[in-house]
């Protein structure tokens, strides 16, 4: 019976307290997959599965189905698509990896690359990547430990972007560089009234980490070297504040990006914060389709001028599974990410910022003026979340999130709401 | 009944051992799928076990020191207010529609049959359309209530801790209440109408003979209906896990929601054991109760 | 009884007390007919709802406040369900997974619960305590063992996992519903077949279970109801082939950048119909199964 199953027969609790000091030092992030990771080798196959969430949602389906179909035909090869939404994907393709039972490509958030890499099942593609013409931050995000895991996808990040049409009814001459303009700006648009919400910041546990970026902002650096810092001055501080907009109902309760998109779509929103991504699903909720040319990318307001503006890095990559038809797939994966015509076709279609120097320099993207305004004010700006690097790392920021809102609707003070927060991290963090 | 007869009637029968091997199939399958699920996940709690790396190692009583120094205790109350209050207002609702239809009203099966409806759609289901009514933003709650000028401006329901945990019991009772209705409402055609009659024409008045007739008649089925909406309710999952997924602030996290997003999605399977060992305790002191109850009053 | 027995001459003094009652029952009435009303508002308006979103453009549900008479109808979410054959696949193995969970739980348990309430042995009490009392054991906990076993034993993603993992809560309760039924059937029927020398085999399968048959109808709705309700073991258990209509709902419509509600009202809608119209039509049965088992028991 193997080691990972409880067992009834098992006497002698005590035998295992000597037993259990020896097998598992397993919590640490890196002791995962100690078998060694494979590359991939192709073994003939030609079919292979391709899981992911983009498959699934309004803004990407249509676009994913074409290339897979498009590469179907031109490989001969048959790909069977599985989807999970978003906010289960990691649970469903864990609970499916660590059974065995999927191989081939999965998509991967670059958040849960390390998680994923824990349960050993990834490849190293390394092999295929060399040469591909990906940017080294893009690069980046597909690593973990060095090693190459992932392909990347799309690079950018999570930024502020404002409906122009509302600034200018507000009489809103500039986009804010401070906090205390940017909270300035959100009472003028509060004032406009009609139910508009000023900024739909993250409100919902799933996307709450979105505070992070406000405290870094604010001057704390969240983590520090395996020590979370949270409850320090800048982070209570950002929470303050956070709860200050939610009390003055600048931002909303009870809200997620889905709603946020939706919202914003309507005319209903000031501000929020998204991928450049996002922009489809808020075309597709709005009314009016025009919105697409008054949504403005700025970059994060700062606590005292001069300081440096911050974001979230974000991004996705392709992972290949071991097992039956890893070769066939790690193929898919470069032409995904890799082919030009392929990533232009794909970003023109949904907004997805390509990863490779040539995808980059194409006039298909370089034309966007969106996308490409988002890129020179918001993605120059951004640093990688911190709790990427740990296995734990939904836990991490659930812990977080959940404190978060504790302070928000009243249940905590900021201040002890983030020292209860740092404590849960911590212990997470150390596993 | 009697120690007597029941001894006269085992005689009577004989063959015991043909009895118990009837049961064989039923233990046998119980035991693979319960017992030792069961047994395998208390020892779980024993160890630190991750879902995703490998191995485990020993630790004692830790998991279960983290996990009351945690948040068992909301977890329990909030366990305790959903299960209770689900299952009191689908009671209630239930059976004051179940007296309503055995009035007599025209079209009662056509009434029951719609009923039901609620009852027979997937809970899933169920949570996403409460979800979608109790919507912050675009719900038709909100719309319906400012309309009614009852609201000055949108209440995001399941954004605060009181009316998140407000919104998944009316989802929840929505979901139960029919099945209380069709089960009572059989109750209430079983009670014989002589009876009522009777009790009439001595001049019981309708309240009277509702505590006298018919509340004796219906108590094996109210003790039962409530006792499995109980049962039912104190580990549901589905509705609380779609609708708010235990949020906001853990504010509707009951057991079953904590267990699952402790194994699955945190990956920390011994204190997700060490949370169903608490709750085994908890639920053992009622099932006790519930035993010696049965027991004496079967004599 | 007492009304059988009644003398005539003392009708003319019933007539008082019996207009009265009459009087009463009117006030009943209207009292019962503002409670079906009431109820019917919290019972019946949100499933309109459902029906009204599903009719509904998408542009149109995310307006605020929303119209509660649609503007505008549309079928396009129907015509989009044609184009979903994932969504058959769930309606399949809800159905597949729920007859069978339903079948293998109600012959397994009429025996357990025949034996239960028929036979007298030593253990008997206690074994019927644990399996009653097994239906309130955390289905979450034990969703953990059952998935690192079928994981380990490649089980996963197969019709037997989920059969086996709905077994869990199936089981006690139709053991439960069937030992009530069986309670109310007079030993005398089995005294006589013994009498005419009827062995047990032909006693269990020739006279107790075609009395029971509405009891074992009963439960094996019931059993369907529940396994077509689970969530939670299909969720982690199934897998994307395997998956039952519940989990694949929410995967299928629920996506990071959209809940598509109108689609998934329109797709819940036409999957839960069949099953709907089936209790409706079915519900006499469940309901005396499950009756005369509690009533009289």
């Amino acid at each position: 019976m193997s080691p990972t199953l409880p067992s009834l027969s098992r006497r002698g609790v005590l035998g295992l307290l000597g037993a259990g000091a020896l097998t598992v030092a397993g919590c640490a992030p890196s002791a995962g997959g100690s078998g060694g990771t494979k590359g991939v080798s192709d073994d003939g196959v030609k079919d292979f599965t391709f899981t992911g969430w983009s498959l699934n949602e309004a803004a990407t389906k249509k676009p994913l189905a074409d290339i897979v179909a498009g590469y179907e035909k031109s490989s001969g090869a048959h790909v069977r698509t599985v989807s999970y939404p978003y906010n289960d994907y990691l649970n469903q393709l864990l609970l499916q990896v660590r059974g065995g039972n999927v191989t081939g490509v999965a998509q991967c958030d670059g958040a849960w690359l390390a998680t994923l890499k824990a349960t050993g099942k990834l490849t190293d593609l390394g092999a295929i990547a060399k040469g591909a013409g990906y940017t080294d931050a893009s690069l980046a995000l597909g690593q973990v430990d060095g090693t190459q895991y992932g392909l990347p996808w799309t690079s950018g990040a999570i930024g502020m972007v404002g409906n122009q049409t509302l600034f200018d009814r507000a009489g809103i001459k500039a986009v804010p560089s401070t906090v205390d303009d940017f909270e300035a700006m959100l009472v003028s648009l509060k004032t406009l009234g009609n139910g508009i919400v000023p900024y739909a910041a993250m409100t919902k546990v799933d996307q709450l980490k979105d505070i992070i970026p406000w405290m870094w902002t604010f001057g704390s650096p969240v983590v520090d070297n395996g020590k979370v810092t949270v409850g320090d001055d800048g982070s209570v501080e950002a929470v303050t504040w956070y709860k200050k907009l939610y009390d003055r109902k600048l931002i909303a309760p009870a809200l997620d990006r889905f709603d946020a998109r939706a919202l914003f779509g309507q005319g209903k929103v000031g501000v929020y914060e998204d991928a450049p991504v996002g922009r489809g699903a808020v075309v597709a909720a709005a009314k009016d389709k025009s919105i697409a040319d008054h949504l403005t990318p700025f970059a994060r307001p700062v606590q005292a001028k001069g300081d440096k503006p911050v974001a979230f890095a974000w991004g996705g990559v392709l992972v290949v599974l071991q097992g039956k038809g890893s070769g066939a797939a790690a193929k898919f994966a470069r032409s995904v990410t890799a082919d030009q015509a392929t990533s232009a076709g794909y970003f023109v279609r949904t907004g997805n910022p390509p990863t490779t120097t040539r995808a980059l320099a194409d006039p298909k993207v370089t034309a966007d003026r969106f996308v490409s305004d988002f890129g020179k004010r918001v993605t120059v700006t951004a640093r990688t979340d911190p709790f990427w690097a740990y296995p734990q790392y939904a836990q991490i920021e659930q812990a977080l999130a959940t404190q978060v809102q504790a302070a928000l609707t009243g249940k905590s003070t900021p201040k002890q709401a983030m020292a209860d927060a740092r404590a849960a991290m911590q212990k997470l963090v150390d596993g | 009944m009697t120690a007597a007869v029941s001894r006269g009637r085992g005689d009577r029968l004989s063959n015991g051992m043909v009895g118990f091997l009837l049961t064989v199939p039923a233990l046998v399958l119980l035991a693979a799928v319960v017992c030792y699920p069961l047994v395998a996940g208390l020892v779980t709690s024993l160890f630190k076990q991750s879902l995703v790396l490998p191995g485990r190692r020993f630790v004692g009583l830790d998991n279960f020191a983290d996990v009351l120094s945690g948040d068992f205790l909301p977890a329990l109350g909030h366990t305790l207010v959903f299960t209770i209050c689900t299952t009191l207002l689908s009671f209630l609702l239930g059976f004051a529609l179940a007296l309503a239809l055995n009035v007599g009203l025209r079209g009662r099966a056509v009434l029951r049959g719609l009923f039901l409806f609620p009852w027979v759609l997937p809970s899933v289901v169920v949570s996403f359309l409460w979800l979608w009514i109790f919507n912050a933003n675009y719900g038709v709650l909100n719309g319906l209530l400012m309309r009614m000028h009852l609201i000055g401006e949108p209440v995001a329901w399941l954004g605060q801790p009181g009316t998140a945990m407000l919104a998944v019991i009316v989802a929840k009772t929505w979901n139960s209440f029919p099945w209380m209705m069709v089960m009572l409402l059989a109750g209430l055609q079983t009670v014989p109408r002589d009876l009522h009659e009777v009790a009439a024409l001595d001049g019981a008045g309708a309240l009277r003979r509702f505590r006298s007739v018919t509340l004796p008649h219906l108590r094996p089925m109210i003790g039962m209906v409530l006792l499995l909406e109980m049962i039912w309710n104190f580990q549901h999952f589905d509705t609380i896990y779609v609708m708010t997924g235990g949020g906001p602030a853990g504010a509707t996290t009951t057991f079953a929601v904590s267990v699952y997003d402790t194994a699955f999605k945190g990956f920390d399977l011994g204190a997700a054991g060490a949370i169903g060992a608490l709750w085994m305790l908890i639920l053992s002191v009622f099932v006790v109760g519930y035993v010696w109850l049965s027991e004496r009053r079967s004599g | 009884m007492t009304a059988a027995t009644a003398a005539p001459e003392r009708t003319a003094a019933r007539e008082v007390p019996r207009r009265a009652a009459r009087r009463r029952g009117r006030g009943a009435r209207t009292g019962a007919l503002a409670a079906v009303v009431v109820i019917g508002c919290f019972g019946l308006l949100p499933v309109y709802w459902l029906v009204a979103t599903a009719f509904s453009p998408t542009g149109d549900v995310f307006a605020f406040p929303p119209h509660l008479v649609p503007r505008h109808v549309t079928l396009a979410h129907f015509d989009n369900l044609l184009h979903t054959p994932k969504l058959l696949r769930y309606l399949v193995n809800s159905v597949v997974v729920s007859l069978v969970t339903a079948a293998l739980s109600v012959v397994v348990s009429a025996y357990c619960a025949y034996s239960f309430s028929k036979f007298r042995y030593r253990g008997r009490r206690s074994l019927m305590y644990l399996v009653l009392s097994s239906q309130m054991f955390p289905q979450a906990l034990l969703l953990i063992t059952i998935y690192l076993v079928f994981s380990a034993t490649g089980l996963l993603n197969s019709y037997l996992a989920l059969v086996l993992s709905f077994a869990t809560f199936t089981l006690p309760l139709c053991i439960w519903m069937l030992k009530g039924f069986f309670d109310t059937i007079p030993d005398e029927l089995i005294e006589a077949a013994r009498v005419d020398g009827a062995p047990n085999r032909v006693i269990i399968h020739r006279i107790m279970m075609p009395v029971a048959a509405p009891g074992l109808v009963a439960a094996g709705l019931f059993a369907f109801i529940r396994g077509w309700n689970d969530f939670i073991f299909a969720l982690t258990l199934a897998g994307p082939d395997r998956q039952t209509l519940p989990p694949g709902l929410v995967n299928t419509y629920v996506g990071e950048f959209q809940t598509a509600w109108p689609d998934l009202m329109a797709a819940s809608l036409v999957t839960s119909l069949p099953v709907v119209i089936a209790f409706v039509v079915l519900q006499r049965h469940l309901v005396a199964g499950l009756a005369s088992g509690a009533v009289k028991g």
